[in-house]
């Protein structure tokens, strides 16, 4: 979708953040719409349709997990939640009730438009059929032959391995919880715990990444998850 | 103060002798309720005349048989005398004249002034009768103050008549029945002498054991049988010698004398050993008191102690800092209104209240007043059981004197606490200030770039070059990082100050934290080499606080580095701790300063003045020792400083652990 047709409906109530969004929104050819309040969020959100919500956690009349979770039974409209420092468990919140991604105030504007693009690509992929392979740089993902290649050399994976790295490619650029990991790779085993993520983590990054301390595609979000980085 | 001196020494012929005597004051210390007033009028008299005075106490047999409110009102008396700064002499008489004794305690203290109420110069005709003479033989000189006091001097109370006691009867009759038989035995041999010695002997005997009563009854009776058994006409009470009735007057003399010695021994034998218990109860609680601590740690061994001593339920009610009365005598223990009532009567008015007292005497707990200097500091309280048999006077009259030695004690722990506190809050109060100037500094500088440089943007010269905006754009971006960075700081280290910080460990990897870390200050880095070295291990820290020391620690690192000096990360186990360095290649540290950099707002002596607010490695030292680990800092043997922190191990790894067994879908278990 281009950026003409996209519109981006920004809730948030501080005046100057919000003109700094909008301005740089609007000169990358974004339309955008603005809201003030939780409850305006929610009436413009409805009303417009916009195609991504930029939503602040912390708004004057509500709390932005709510609205996120309120938004989410109405649509399927991409949400990266704005939130501040050291607030790791209402960004797991927001994540786990359906919030796509978070970008932590302070941030540039580069990062924020990077947020957005891979929130509409995830949203239009959505629609489409899932693929039968993924390539991110010079990983290539095979889920048909359940085939991993790094620069043209295999790679051998053991089954969680695999399911763990296929749930980040498909969801490549978006941050994705430790509780989101286990759900999708474990199931629904209530025994399940954040330890076995970062267990398979390691072996994984040992086997794709040449520097763990200074990874290129498996990016810790720590205290929150990991993030598959799109772009090699 | 009007007074009425009997004899002025200075005044009259003997004024050179006067002169060359010191002047000294002394007072009469007894249960009297005018006491008190007389002991205060002696200070204010020495006082006008910067003289010494002190108090003397005659402790005089018949004080046992007195009534529990003289003996405290005694106490509460001698207490005063040594508040007033005053020294006590206790006296114990050898006459039962209390007049003569006094002027004998006046006479070997070398006393110009003696000091006596209405009542003592009533009643002591005595006094003046053998000061008169002691004067007139000009051995004595000595003014006598009679001072009036409000308080009607109450005659004293008349000793209560000894209880008789069957059993003891029953054996001074016994006593007269073996001197009878013995009688018999020897009255063919020897004689009526001898008989009437055996009658003396069981006499004396009743005398020295029993008392004033079996006394009586063993001589009457011994006289009645002696008469009836021994003289003649025998068997009949007839007398027809009249030489007899002086026997029997002397039988019944010699009783009564031994009888007044032997209960003047048993009397001061009691006193004695009421004494030692008193100064052996005291004695304990110096020592019990001498163990210090806090206030409330006094308060707890004192009540353990005296609960033991007395034997009955103790409380140590103590107001609290604003003076309020206490209500409750612990945890759940909350006072009746009564006790309530009784307790604002003894914190008032200074004086014991409630059982046995005057004021509320049926209660069944007894408050006495802890004075303090400024103001009571609580009441030491005591329970009776109901209708139980009340406490011996030998042990209230020591009531007074405890109370007053706890509150010494606790005063001066609560003014070494408050003491301490005022030191702490100084400090903290420094530290406040120093950390909001040096923050304040460190907060305008950036701010002032960056107004400086959009100022400039928005109303460039005539002369820029094109290029300046990106310069200026770029030095706002810098100090708004900087800017961001200190905020960041200060949160961590009020969180962490004030305890709001929770540490959740968890198995973290630790290649992962290093790396979140490093990704934070990858731009800082630069062209600096950074090398890592890992072991391949789960440590048990929380990953987002270790993060945040890491990233500090890497701060500091590039802060102190040359453009191209490399960085050394480098983790190892040691001794059952995990250890994690960052090692740079700068100047290292001065001497001396390896614990000092630790400390908030430390810059560092020796080195170039650099930015930030010295808070980030004071947030790492916070985030080590959440952690129930430490930090160490050296300056390496190949130069550069190598900061360490180190992480206690416990507990099992989960690959280590046999249940971590994730492969298997459905069967695993938690760590």
């Amino acid at each position: 979708m281009p950026p003409e047709q996209t519109l981006v409906l920004i809730v948030e109530d501080d005046s100057h953040l919000r003109q700094y969004l909008t301005t740089t929104l609007r000169s990358h050819g974004f339309r955008v719409a603005e809201a003030t309040t939780w409850e305006e969020g929610r009436n413009m959100a409805v009303g417009l349709g916009p195609d991504v919500v930029l939503l602040d956690l912390g708004l004057p009349d509500g709390d932005g997990l709510s609205l996120a979770r309120e938004l989410r039974t109405v649509s399927r409209v991409p949400i990266i939640v704005v939130s501040a420092r050291g607030r790791e468990e209402d960004k797991i919140l927001a994540l786990d009730m359906g919030a796509d991604d978070y970008i932590t105030k302070p941030f540039g504007s580069g990062e924020l438009l990077a947020r957005i693009r891979v929130a509409l690509r995830h949203a239009a992929d959505l629609t489409a059929p899932p693929p039968a392979a993924v390539e991110v740089g010079s990983l290539r993902m095979d889920f048909a032959s359940r085939e991993v290649t790094l620069e043209q050399k295999p790679v051998r994976l053991t089954k969680i391995e695999f399911d763990l790295l296929a749930v980040l490619i498909r969801h490549a650029g978006q941050v994705i919880t430790n509780g989101q990991l286990l759900q999708e790779v474990w199931g629904d085993s209530a025994k399940a715990h954040a330890t076995y993520v970062r267990v398979y983590m390691r072996s994984l990054r040992k086997k794709l990444e040449a520097d763990p301390t200074r990874p290129r595609l498996l990016l810790t979000e720590l205290g929150i998850g990991y993030r598959l980085k799109p772009e090699g | 103060m009007p007074s009425q001196p009997l004899r002025d020494p200075a005044g009259s012929g003997a004024a050179a002798d006067g002169a060359a005597r010191k002047v000294s004051y002394m007072v009469a210390v007894d249960g009297q309720p005018a006491c008190a007033e007389l002991i205060r009028a002696t200070c204010r008299l020495a006082e006008q005349q910067g003289a010494p005075w002190f108090g003397v106490h005659l402790d005089e047999p018949r004080r046992f048989m007195s009534s529990r409110v003289e003996e405290r009102r005694l106490a509460a008396n001698m207490l005063l005398v040594e508040e007033l700064g005053a020294d006590l002499v206790r006296v114990y008489p050898m006459s039962r004249f209390r007049d003569r004794e006094l002027l004998a305690v006046a006479r070997t203290h070398h006393v110009t002034h003696l000091v006596l109420g209405p009542g003592d110069a009533k009643r002591s005709s005595r006094l003046t009768g053998s000061l008169l003479e002691d004067l007139a033989q000009g051995d004595l000189e000595l003014v006598i103050h009679v001072v009036p006091t409000r308080s009607s001097s109450a005659p004293p109370p008349r000793p209560q008549p000894e209880a008789m006691d069957l059993g003891k009867l029953g054996i001074a009759i016994g006593f007269v029945a073996l001197a009878t038989g013995a009688g018999y035995l020897v009255f063919h041999f020897l004689g009526l002498a001898d008989v009437i010695m055996l009658y003396m002997l069981s006499i004396t005997a009743a005398a020295t054991q029993f008392g004033r009563w079996p006394t009586l009854v063993a001589s009457v009776l011994s006289i009645l049988t002696l008469d009836f058994c021994f003289i003649e006409p025998r068997y009949t009470f007839v007398l027809t010698d009249f030489q007899h009735i002086g026997t029997f007057a002397m039988m019944l003399g010699v009783g009564w004398i031994i009888l007044g010695l032997a209960e003047r021994i048993r009397a001061q034998t009691r006193l004695a050993q009421k004494q030692e218990r008193h100064t052996r109860t005291l004695y304990r609680l110096g020592k019990v008191l001498a163990e210090g601590g806090s206030v409330s740690a006094i308060q707890v061994r004192v009540e353990a102690y005296l609960r033991q001593e007395l034997e009955v339920p103790v409380a140590l009610l103590l107001a609290d800092a604003k003076g309020r009365l206490p209500v409750a005598a612990g945890p759940g223990l909350r006072l009746e209104p009564e006790e309530l009532e009784i307790v604002r009567a003894a914190m008032e008015r200074g004086v014991a209240a409630g059982h046995g007292t005057d004021i509320l005497p049926q209660a069944n707990c007894l408050m006495l007043p802890m004075p303090g200097t400024e103001r009571p500091l609580g009441v030491l309280a005591l329970w009776f059981v109901p209708g139980a048999a009340s406490m011996p006077s030998d042990r209230s009259d020591l009531l007074v004197p405890l109370a007053a030695q706890i509150a010494l004690a606790l005063e001066r722990a609560s003014l070494a606490e408050d003491r301490t506190q005022a030191r702490i809050h100084a400090e903290h109060e420094q530290l406040r200030s120093n950390l909001l100037s040096s923050i304040s500094h460190d907060l305008r500088t950036p701010l002032g770039t960056i107004t400086g440089a959009t100022t400039t943007l928005l109303d460039p010269g005539p002369q820029s070059a094109p290029g300046d905006p990106k310069v200026l754009l770029g030095t706002i971006l810098q100090e708004s990082r900087r800017l961001l960075r200190m905020v960041n700081n200060l949160l961590d280290i009020t969180k962490l100050e004030s305890g709001q910080v929770q540490v959740k460990k968890e198995w973290a990897a630790i290649e992962e934290v290093v790396g979140s870390a490093i990704s934070h200050v990858e731009e800082q880095l630069g062209s600096r080499p950074l090398s890592v070295e890992l072991p391949e291990i789960w440590i048990p820290m929380d990953p987002v606080l270790m993060e945040q020391a890491l990233i500090n620690l890497l701060d500091n690192a590039i802060k102190f580095s040359p453009p191209d000096g490399a960085i050394e990360v480098r983790g190892w186990v040691e001794a059952q701790q995990f250890r994690i360095s960052v090692a740079d290649q700068g100047p290292g540290l001065p001497p001396g300063e390896e614990e000092l950099i630790f400390e908030k707002l430390y810059r560092g002596t020796g080195r170039p003045v650099t930015p930030g607010a010295g808070l980030g490695l004071a947030i790492c030292r916070g985030i080590a020792q959440a952690h129930g680990g430490a930090i160490t800092a050296r300056t390496r043997s190949q130069g550069g400083a190598e900061i360490t922190i180190a992480l206690p191990m416990e507990g099992l790894a989960p690959e280590l652990n046999p249940d971590f067994t994730p492969d298997i879908p459905g069967s695993h278990h938690a760590p």
